[in-house]
């Protein structure tokens, strides 16, 4: 599914924020990312989601080697991650329903085919009742489940979740993560960047740690 | 909400702060518009002047200075009549009256008995076959067998320092519309880029989820096609509209200016005025392109 090796990442002339890291994903599995601010979650991350280019290394994703694929072939990549940002990066004019649909819209997918399938996740995320309020009218808490939602809709193989749960009360946290759990059992891979000691202690999931942009296995699940 | 408010909101926000651009862009189709429809007018007006000469000839016999009864004025101009009307390529020919030879020079000599006695030419006015070549030089040198003291004015010189004077009217015209096609394009496109300046979050998103290029610089096209389109076809409108009214005010019986052409324009004309809105639009639709692909070049 995913394959990292020796890769290292720095912005510019800056010190490496990432060094020598080496894993691999294996399809359908659930794994959390920890590490103290500053460690590099979010860097690894976005090199995963195809935001960022490695300064070294190899990184290897669904079978197709990064380095030396096309860059044609990215958005096709692209559109079987889905990722929960950690500034959720919803799009402020459309509404909570706009916004899950996205995903869908950009795949082809027609209104009449995929609005029934919206509605029922927003339901389930808790907000049933706010799918045609726009952004700015949301909570943090609400803008961040509309954003989880997008991340999910469209059932990718790879979901990646920078602090998902960060401004949601335990209940929620919870109810997102069974969520999380659900995709991951229909076979989507999970990784979720998190500082929640709770909800790694709760699971039995792997668990990789960060520490000054290099990479140890705390845990295999 | 209903339904279709819920679902397929725009992907590109109507922007509130385009406004000012909208009218900039407005204006320059209007000045635009202006420019190509006085380009129009200045083109028509050297149409006229140049059929209004061309196509006629005039032929002077002056009096012989030793007339006989055989060779005087009377038989130079009859004869020269006869060589005109058998002149391939002459449609029409008229020898003017006395009297009104009389009455061309009536300005400077009076109108006077005295001036009866003058020695007068003669002058013939003739049309030529529209389309038919006459050679001048050839007839010229016909009459003077029978008449050494004719001469033949084609108009030529007239024509051609009239024509000068158009030209200069019409390239004069056509470098203002030039001049403010260029401004009117950089407005556009400073207008398209100044947006997609405030929609680059958008883009990055759109490009992050896997959108293609193609996609993500159609959503830009087409929004700025249309406001573009509407914005520019208003002042296209509002410069159509203008020229009505100058059309309409010599319709209505209002002096138009001593050696000004008409106006207004004719619907025909009007027509063309569409091209302004159509080129801004086309104008727009290819600096979002461009620069959405450029951008988007620059995000890995």
């Amino acid at each position: 599914m995913i394959r990292f090796e020796n890769v290292g990442m720095r912005y510019g002339p800056g010190p490496e924020v990432l060094r020598d890291v080496t894993f691999q994903l294996e399809p359908g599995t659930f794994t959390f990312l920890t590490g103290p601010s500053g460690a590099g979650k979010s860097t690894l991350l976005k090199l995963m989601y195809l935001a960022e280019a490695p300064s070294r290394g190899l990184i290897t994703l669904f079978g197709t080697d990064l380095a030396t694929a096309r860059r044609s072939a990215f958005p096709a990549l692209r559109r079987r991650i889905g990722v929960v940002f950690q500034d959720f990066r919803l799009l402020p004019h459309l509404s909570a329903f706009d916004n899950v649909a996205l995903p869908l819209r950009l795949a082809g997918r027609k209104t009449d085919d995929y609005t029934r399938d919206v509605e029922e996740l927003l339901g389930w995320v808790g907000l049933g009742d706010r799918m045609n309020a726009k952004p700015p009218t949301l909570s943090g808490g609400e803008q961040q489940r509309v954003a989880i939602a997008r991340a999910v809709v469209g059932q990718p193989d790879l979901l990646l979740a920078d602090e998902p749960t960060g401004n949601v009360d335990p209940e929620i946290a919870q109810r997102l993560i069974r969520l999380f759990g659900e995709l991951n059992r229909l076979g989507t891979t999970v990784l979720i960047a998190t500082h929640d000691r709770g909800l790694i202690e709760r699971s039995r999931s792997r668990e990789m740690r960060l520490v000054d942009g290099r990479l140890v296995e705390l845990r295999r699940g | 909400m209903s339904e279709k408010q819920r679902v397929r909101g725009r992907i590109l926000p109507r922007e509130k702060g385009a406004a000012p651009l909208d009218v900039v862009i407005a204006v320059m189709a209007f000045l635009a518009a202006l420019a190509l429809g006085a380009s129009m007018l200045a083109d028509r007006q050297a149409e006229s002047w140049r059929e209004g000469l061309a196509g006629r000839l005039t032929v002077q016999i002056l009096q012989p200075e030793h007339p006989t009864s055989s060779r005087n004025l009377n038989t130079e101009t009859e004869a020269a009549l006869q060589i005109l009307r058998g002149t391939r390529g002459i449609l029409t020919v008229t020898p003017m009256p006395d009297a009104d030879a009389a009455k061309l020079v009536a300005p400077w000599l009076g109108a006077d008995a005295m001036v009866k006695d003058l020695p007068l030419p003669r002058l013939i006015d003739a049309s030529i076959v529209p389309g038919e070549h006459v050679d001048f030089a050839q007839l010229t040198a016909r009459l003077q067998t029978v008449a050494p003291d004719s001469n033949v004015d084609d108009h030529t010189r007239w024509i051609s320092r009239l024509q000068t004077l158009a030209n200069t009217i019409i390239y004069a015209a056509y470098t203002i519309l030039a001049l403010i096609a260029v401004a009117t394009a950089a407005a556009v496109s400073f207008a398209t880029r100044a947006g997609l300046e405030a929609h680059h979050d958008i883009v990055a998103l759109l490009h992050q989820m896997g959108a293609h290029s193609g996609f993500i610089a159609r959503a830009f096209e087409w929004h700025y096609l249309l406001s573009t389109l509407a914005a520019s076809a208003v002042g296209a409108g509002l410069a159509g509209i203008a020229f009505l009214a100058a059309g309409g005010l010599e319709f209505a019986g209002v002096e138009p200016v001593p050696f000004l052409p008409p106006l207004g324009l004719n619907p025909q004309e009007l027509v063309w005025l569409l091209a302004v809105p159509l080129a801004s639009a086309a104008i727009a639709w290819a600096t979002a392109r461009l620069s959405v692909l450029a951008v988007l070049r620059e995000i890995y």
